[in-house]
């Protein structure tokens, strides 16, 4: 197992800055997930850990020893590409040796090893298909397989479950997730999808225009988001501007449009007058008109299944909710939010965070 | 009544390929078998004399065995010349991507006529390069570079090689870059990765381009005249003679119709040899 470590890693294009400075420490056997919109500069990230891009600045460090000027061959990564890039005119056999055959592994080893990844990846009924003649998921796991065969010191996926439909990927999910604990291998996963990133990661990172905006677990970055964009990019936010009563030992106490207070128990910034707070959707409760801490009015009402979305117009804007089945508001209803304080999140102000 | 007017549609295709392919080769394989006639192109009824002549008679028999040895040979050159130029193009940045493109297509804007004759200038006993080197005192007599089988061949890789190029160019450039990234993530270097991984991909191109240029360069006229001066004799050489100058049609026909029954076996023996079962 290997701990990766991106030291001020600075990358251009031409004048145009894709990776701006970035640090970041990546743990023995941890799974980390580089998660943000498009061209924030993910894949660029993972093209200099694979070496296939020269770093304009910076340093990159496989168990504290510097690899920044090695040739990507030599640096000991498995790849899984988006596009799972197997080598078509191969057999899952003969992709899967690959590696090992350019490690000069013993024949018989090889065959052993080959057989071994294959049984992991459940392909072993397709040692002799040509990747052609593979589905999506069994061509993604073919390239999973390829890249672990070599027991590389680190993993690195490029949004590898981006060309599946939507079941396989839940799917592929699990099993990449499953898998990775098993092997144990330290991993770097990219993606833009929340969902995935949150559900697969020890830690997401959540990155935009070429920057780390915060590394952290999964429970973190969506309840404590680093910032509002972040607060806004991972999952649903509503995001309440509230002016502050008074400030104490206890934490912060902001006022609600209509009287009611609530008590958060975090200092807020000094010499605000304001407080953004976030609450995410399941986070409000809705109740009849004369008990909530907010009045509001139901817009829209989205049944989901497991769930009901609404979206509530209130003093404070339109807020986004989610509430349980059981519960039926109409469309037109007056309703009650009410918010638990103890989960409501000051964010960084806007200005001072920068 | 619908299923009628479907099957209409096919007929403008169908008129087409029966005009321009079916109908010529049978002419063709009829005049093949007609009897011949003197002062006149065939004569009455039919005979297999045609065919008899040209397996009996060293002179035109051997045609076919160097013709298709020509043939091979200008594919072997146009490929050996060629894939460096495709790859290179295939790799180049856009900008110069554009300029390689012409350089190679240029030859195809000049007549095959011009392109021959620009050689015989070059290779003649008193052309460009022996009278340099006679006149660099390198030589007493002038290399025998024209009228064999070595002018014709150079002369005939030059005329057909982009039509080696497009093909290997299309290959290759339809292969995913993310391939050879996945080969060096996998451990494999520059000559490892072309050798195991880029080349094997480009196959489909390399027969594509082979065929093409097999198929084109035993059929030529042109160049093995101007620059073989004669000397050099092809079957689609003593095609012509027959056909224009000894106006004797079924002969001409026969050995047309020899020339492209090998040539096809040939084109379908090389393909099964080089068959992809990934494909
Ligand atoms: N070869 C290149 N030349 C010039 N600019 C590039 C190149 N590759 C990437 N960029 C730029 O660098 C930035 C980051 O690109 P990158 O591919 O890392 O984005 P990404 O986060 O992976 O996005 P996506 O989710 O769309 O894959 C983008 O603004 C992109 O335009
Ligand atoms: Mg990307």
């Amino acid at each position: 197992m290997t701990e990766v470590s991106l030291r001020s890693l600075q990358k251009f294009y031409g004048k145009t800055a894709a990776l701006k400075a970035i640090s970041l420490d990546v743990n023995h056997g941890e799974f980390v997930s580089l998660l943000g919109p498009s061209g924030c500069g993910k894949s660029t990230t993972l093209k200099c850990i694979a070496g296939f891009e020269d770093i304009t600045d910076g340093r990159i460090c496989f168990d504290n020893k510097d690899i920044s000027r090695k040739l990507p061959e030599d640096r000991d990564i498995g790849m899984v590409f988006q596009s799972y890039a197997l080598f078509p005119h191969m057999t899952v056999t003969q992709n899967l040796a690959f590696g090992l055959e350019m490690r000069h592994v013993p024949k018989a080893e090889i065959a052993q090893r080959v057989a071994r990844a294959m049984e992991m990846v459940q392909l072993t009924p397709y040692a002799d298909r040509y990747p052609k003649k593979l589905s999506g998921g069994q061509q993604q796991r073919v390239a999973l397989a390829r890249a672990l065969v070599i027991e590389p010191a680190i993993l690195l996926l490029d949004e590898p479950l981006a060309n599946l439909d939507a079941k396989l990927r839940d799917e592929m999910r699990g099993f990449i997730r499953d898998l990775q604990k098993r092997v144990g291998i330290t991993t770097i996963y990219v993606t833009h999808d929340q969902n995935e990133a949150m559900t697969m990661s020890d830690r997401v990172v959540v990155m935009f225009d070429g920057e780390i905006a915060q590394a952290a677990t999964p429970e973190d970055v969506y309840n404590r988001p680093a910032s509002e964009r972040v607060a806004r990019f991972v999952g649903n936010a509503n995001i309440l501007d509230l002016p502050i009563a008074r400030t104490d030992a206890q934490g912060t106490t902001v006022t609600l449009p209509g009287g009611a207070t609530l008590q958060i128990t975090r200092p807020a910034p000094s010499g605000q007058s304001r407080l953004r707070v976030m609450a995410r959707p399941e986070q409000i409760t809705l109740t009849s008109a004369d008990l909530g801490q907010l009045p509001g009015r139901i817009e829209k009402r989205y049944f989901s299944g497991g769930h009901v979305e609404y979206s509530v117009a209130t003093d404070c804007g339109p807020l986004f909710v989610t509430g349980p089945t059981t519960q039926h508001f109409a469309e037109g209803d007056s309703v009650g939010l009410c918010f638990d304080p103890a989960r409501l999140w000051p964010l960084p102000d806007a200005e001072s965070a920068q | 009544m619908k299923r009628f007017r479907a099957t209409l549609l096919i007929v403008p295709t169908a008129a087409l390929i029966f005009f321009f392919v079916i109908l010529p080769y049978v002419t063709v394989l009829l005049m093949s078998f007609r009897a011949p006639a003197d002062g006149q192109p065939y004569g009455q009824g039919f005979s297999l004399e045609g065919y008899q002549q040209f397996f009996s008679q060293p002179y035109y028999a051997l045609s076919l065995p160097s013709s298709l040895a020509l043939g091979m040979a200008t594919t072997f050159v146009c490929l050996v010349l060629g894939y460096p130029i495709a790859l290179h193009i295939a790799t180049a940045s856009r900008r110069w991507r554009g300029l390689l493109y012409g350089i190679v297509l240029s030859p195809l804007l000049v007549g095959i006529v011009v392109r021959s004759y620009g050689w015989t200038i070059l290779l003649g006993n008193s052309g460009v390069i022996n009278s340099s080197l006679r006149n660099l005192g390198l030589i007493d007599r002038p290399l025998p570079l024209m009228y064999n089988n070595f002018g014709v061949i150079l002369a005939l890789a030059h005329v057909f090689l982009p039509f080696m190029v497009l093909p290997l160019l299309s290959s290759l450039q339809s292969i995913d870059p993310a391939i050879a990234q996945a080969a060096r993530s996998l451990g494999a270097r520059r000559f490892t990765i072309f050798r195991r991984v880029t080349f094997p991909v480009s196959m489909p191109g390399v027969q594509a381009g082979c065929i093409l240029v097999f198929v084109l360069a035993i059929s030529s006229y042109v160049t093995p005249s101007l620059v073989g001066g004669m000397r050099v004799k092809t079957t689609t050489l003593l095609v012509i003679d027959a056909l224009i100058d000894q106006y004797q049609w079924p002969f001409g026909s026969a050995m047309a119709l020899i020339l492209a029954v090998t040539a096809g076996i040939v084109v379908l023996i090389f393909a099964r040899l080089t068959r992809m079962k990934w494909t």
